[in-house]
């Protein structure tokens, strides 16, 4: 197989192409799973538990069947009647309206028996704290890793930085909540469901339901956000699926904002305890880390510690605690923004206590040779030597600060099966099992064909988010474009031999004299004789022309580099942090898209800063339920906090396809940390970086009151 | 987030939500602007029988000046306040101060009569309304009455208007020379209600010390109330950057004040001095013209 064009041959690949469903999506034409319609629909909806602990001694819904429009009633959701947080589902309703739904949900009357809760993990860490599972205690057994000697590696050390780091539980906040909408055909399960990974909940759904895997189709066209939220399927497919039987009409179950927000996934928080050294002419020499995070219910709680720099004595210790909350999910670059957070907070401790300059301090701990690139190309497209010697020079009420932190990422592409459909008239299909969750898949698998096969974009229609469609996997760990971006050229390359092979035929020569340029094919001997694109496609008569490909081996590869400079203002009278400007340099091999991939690292930086100064979940310790589930409570980043973004690719086309979608959020909070205390000469040892805790560091350095 | 079955009646005058108010009894609410009303009703916090809709009526939707008066109808939307030409030359605070409600959306429908018989802790018409002295014109079977700012405020989500009454207009006073208000806000990044709002209105007496001072403040305690300690340390001062800055150090007792997941008690007392010494430094600016 041959490779990739090179960028200056590319005539519709690496270009900034607007998205294919742009114009369909802001009239409001695209059809989301919440905009699912058929007619017949009952509304269906979940009674959660309103306890973090309790026991479901009974469910008495008599009143709720009574009630005109209530179509099915299920009491049996919960697999085992004892609910772990608040937000659970016991129950489900469908009803003829919404309406009535909300009615019904209000008519159920639940005895429970309610037991002792921990609501999060300083309280769940006590002594004698209340268990979350009865036969195991909260905080588990350490996950320890580790490389060389610790300690010889302090003893040789100069200078040592030590501190405890805070980051808060971020929940991923999907605009389209999580859901489905499901109806039967005879004994086959059609499901519409706003996911990640159509051929993943197809699976998972048939085995939950002892279904035969091909009677279930599931639907993906358009989906409001994932983040990692929705890489496996949910429990309210299934009991969509039973409403759906027992009724025999489609049936629509899409969690409420608030249920989201309790159960739908989120991403851990973290406790570091951490101590970092290096020699007095800046190599590091050691690293420990004891650190402690909680997914609520689930595990996977971890910390990627120590981060991007290399290290060669390190040991870290990890422990997940168990609490009374929803469990957490995969979230954008799992792990990671926490890690960024604490290490390059600690790297900039450590510079400034070897009168080192960050940049200049990370370039000789940085092994990645990319990134070295990057960091000197950001630091002078964002202008760092303008940066304040000195922390906190600025006079007066504002004070200006400038940071900067590192991305990476791992993973590849994997395989990913496609299908082309070739019609007489020279249109053609491009279909993959993959979706589109936002981030441009539909509109790059058109120009993988148009740049094979030469044919306008126009003529290509892209289709996915079908798992009739053939195979790809779940849209996580930024490996989609990587996967599907080989398996589409892949097809297209064999749609070229088989067109190639039928001009053989018609032009009566061996198809190795034939040659393909511009979409046309030529005798390589006597170029006149021709067929173009319309005339190789009239060739099939009333036939289509079906071709399989898939993902191979050479077009894509695996890990990126990154890194980002921050500005900030401080308001030291209120403690308001406000981001000005983010530089931001980034790699992912050849891109595809230039438009939706700056998308991509605009989207990333976006949901860092959000991160870095507003997101927090809330958690009431006296009632155990999240108190901010509302978008009015829990504010998420909007265009007045965005600041300025300059996005800088660092293109290397000779690697093939990577996936950017996780990579450029890690840093950006740990930039706007270390831009904080450049600013103020104040760090921020817990996000968020609200103007209450800002206020609190800056009077402790007896910042606040001084005024000009 | 659907509000349970409710009864809907439109009503044409001010008589006639009045009669309806009496009819209807308890279980019936007046709709304005609806921005309160509405997303309590949806979150199924608040279930009236009966929404009375008073959005239609007319004769409350109009801004008048009379002498030394500013009169604004109930029903006057922020938005109307806010680019009012009337409002504007009359008592500037207020365009200022509706421009900082929540967002277009909410200033295009929310009404300032809506606003202060909802009584919102961290709204910001009541802190305007107590600084500026103005009067509640409240309207009910018994025929019309005036009520201080000083006496409407009684506590969260509680004022002085009694069953059966609706609130028809509000008076402030026109800002002549010599007075000058000012109002400054540390908005809730989501809802962009006050975290803490200070309004200010100062006035200077022939040889610019203050002859009268008033502090109002939003959104720190359970209701709107008044910063006594400041306004009596600058009575009869010349108010200079010292002066407001001495009198500011500490406006209000964190134990006062409340504390939730926007902000703690003390950081909304630090807020309180900060914002206090902000809207009298503009205060007086505006006092001196």
């Amino acid at each position: 197989m041959a490779g990739w064009k090179s960028l200056k041959d590319m005539t519709v690949l690496s270009k900034p192409l607007p998205r294919l469903d742009g114009p369909d999506k802001v009239a409001g034409q695209a059809k989301y799973t919440h905009d699912m319609h058929p007619k017949g629909l009952l509304y269906a909806g979940l009674l959660v538990s309103p306890h973090p602990a309790a026991r479901v001694v009974k469910i008495d819904a008599s009143k709720v069947r009574r009630l005109p429009g209530v179509k099915a009633v299920l009491t049996d959701v919960h697999p085992t009647g004892t609910v772990r947080y608040a937000g659970e589902e016991i129950a489900a309703v469908a009803a003829t309206s919404p309406e009535v739904l909300e009615d019904a949900l209000e008519l159920f009357e639940v005895e429970y028996e309610t037991l002792p809760f921990v609501a999060d993990i300083d309280s769940a860490m006590q002594e004698n704290a209340p268990r979350v599972f009865a036969n195991r205690p909260n905080i588990r057994d350490p996950r320890v890793r580790g490389e060389g000697d610790v300690d010889a590696g302090f003893a040789r050390a100069d200078a040592v930085v030590e501190g405890e780091y805070r980051t808060q539980v971020q929940t991923h906040s999907t605009l389209e909540t999580h859901g489905s909408m499901v109806y039967w055909e005879g004994d086959e399960l059609v499901i519409y469901d706003s996911t990640q990974a159509v051929h993943g909940v197809r699976e998972g759904v048939a085995k939950f339901l002892d279904m035969p895997v091909n009677k279930v189709r599931v639907v993906c066209k358009h989906m409001g956000a994932g983040f990692g939220s929705k890489l496996q399927p949910g429990r309210y497919t299934a009991i969509a699926a039973r409403l759906a039987k027992e009724t025999g009409a489609p049936v629509k179950l899409m969690l409420t904002r608030k249920q989201d927000f309790l159960g739908g996934g989120n991403r851990p928080n973290s406790i570091s305890h951490v101590k970092l050294a290096a020699t007095k002419d800046g190599k590091l020499t050691a690293f420990y880390a004891k650190t402690y995070g909680t997914a609520g219910i689930g595990t996977n709680a971890g910390i990627r510690l120590p981060f991007i720099y290399t290290i060669p004595n390190w040991k870290h210790e990890h422990y997940d605690v168990f609490t009374n909350a929803g469990p957490a999910r995969a979230f954008r670059a799992p792990g990671c923004p926490q890690a960024s957070f604490v290490m390059e907070q600690l790297m900039d401790e450590l510079a400034e206590k070897l009168n080192m300059d960050p940049l200049e301090f990370r370039l000789k701990n940085d092994s990645n040779a990319t990134r070295q690139k990057e960091w000197r190309l950001g630091a002078k497209k964002f202008g760092w030597q303008r940066r304040h010697k000195k922390p906190g020079a600025d006079t007066g009420r504002y004070k200006r600060g400038m940071g900067l932190a590192a991305s990476i990422w791992w993973p590849g592409g994997r395989g990913t099966k496609a299908t082309m459909t070739i019609y007489p008239d020279g249109t053609l299909d491009v279909k993959c099992g993959t979706q589109d969750i936002g981030t441009g898949t539909r509109t790059y698998m058109a120009m993988v064909a148009a740049e094979e096969l030469d044919i306008p974009m126009k003529r290509i229609r892209p289709m996915l988010g079908d798992s009739n469609f053939p195979k790809s996997g779940a849209s996580g760990g930024s490996t989609t474009t990587p996967s599907v971006g080989p398996a589409i050229k892949n097809t297209s390359e064999r749609a070229k031999t088989k067109l190639m092979d039928l001009a053989a035929q018609f032009l009566g020569v061996p198809a190795t004299d034939l040659a393909w340029d511009s979409g046309t094919v030529y005798m390589k001997t006597n170029p006149v004789k021709k067929l173009t694109w319309d005339e190789l496609c009239q060739l099939l008569g009333t036939e289509t022309l079906e071709v399989h490909g898939q993902w191979v081996e050479g077009l894509s590869s695996r890990g990126v580099a990154g890194c980002q400079f921050a500005e900030v203002t401080v308001d030291t009278w209120t403690g308001q942090i406000q981001v000005n400007k983010i530089v931001a340099v980034a790699d992912c091999g050849l891109i595809l898209n230039r438009l939706t991939t700056e998308s991509q690292v605009n989207g990333a930086i976006l949901q860092g800063i959000s991160y870095a100064l507003l997101e927090e979940r809330h958690m009431d310790p006296e009632t155990g339920t999240m108190v901010n589930a509302n978008y009015g409570d829990y504010k998420i980043l909007g265009a007045k906090e965005t600041p300025a973004i300059e996005v800088i690719f660092y293109d290397e086309p000779e690697r093939g396809v990577i996936g950017i979608g996780e990579p450029p959020t890690i840093p950006t909070n740990a930039a706007i940390a270390n831009a904080v205390y450049n600013a103020t000469g104040v760090r921020m040892y817990e996000l968020p970086m609200t103007p209450d805790r800002v206020l609190t560091a800056l009077e402790a350095h007896q910042f606040a009151g001084k005024e000009d | 987030m659907i509000p349970n079955n409710f009864e809907y009646i439109r009503a044409n005058s001010v008589q006639e939500a009045l009669q309806l108010l009496s009819q209807k009894g308890d279980g019936a609410r007046l709709l304005a602007g609806g921005h309160s009303l509405i997303p309590a009703m949806k979150l199924r916090l608040n279930a009236p029988e009966t929404v009375i809709d008073i959005s239609g009526i007319q004769d409350l939707a109009s801004i008048h000046r009379d002498g030394g008066r500013l009169h604004i109808g109930a029903l006057v939307t922020h938005r109307t306040v806010e680019t009012s030409d009337e409002v504007k030359s009359s008592c500037p605070v207020l365009s200022e101060a509706a421009a900082l409600i929540g967002d277009p959306l909410v200033r295009n429908r929310g009404t300032i009569g809506g606003s202060l018989a909802h009584c919102d802790p961290a709204a910001d018409y009541p802190a305007l309304t107590l600084c500026l002295d103005a009067e509640i014109e409240a309207t009910g079977p018994s025929g019309s009455r005036t009520i201080a700012a000083d006496d409407f405020f009684v506590g969260m989500f509680e004022t002085a208007l009694q069953p059966g009454e609706m609130i028809t207009r509000v008076t402030f006073p026109v800002l002549t020379r010599g007075t000058g208000a000012a109002y400054e806000k540390f908005s809730h990044p989501a809802s962009r209600f006050a975290v803490v709002g200070v309004a200010a209105m100062v006035t200077l007496d022939g040889s610019g010390n203050c002859s009268s001072v008033r502090v109002a403040i939003t959104g720190a305690g359970p209701s709107v109330f008044r910063a006594t300690k400041v306004e009596q340390a600058l009575t009869g001062k010349a108010p200079d950057e010292q002066a407001i800055s001495d009198a500011t150090q500490d406006v209000a007792d964190p134990a006062d004040l409340m504390s939730d997941i926007s902000a703690s008690a003390e950081y909304r007392a630090h807020l309180c001095s900060v914002l206090s010494r902000r809207a009298l430094q503009r205060a007086v600016q505006a006092a001196r013209g």
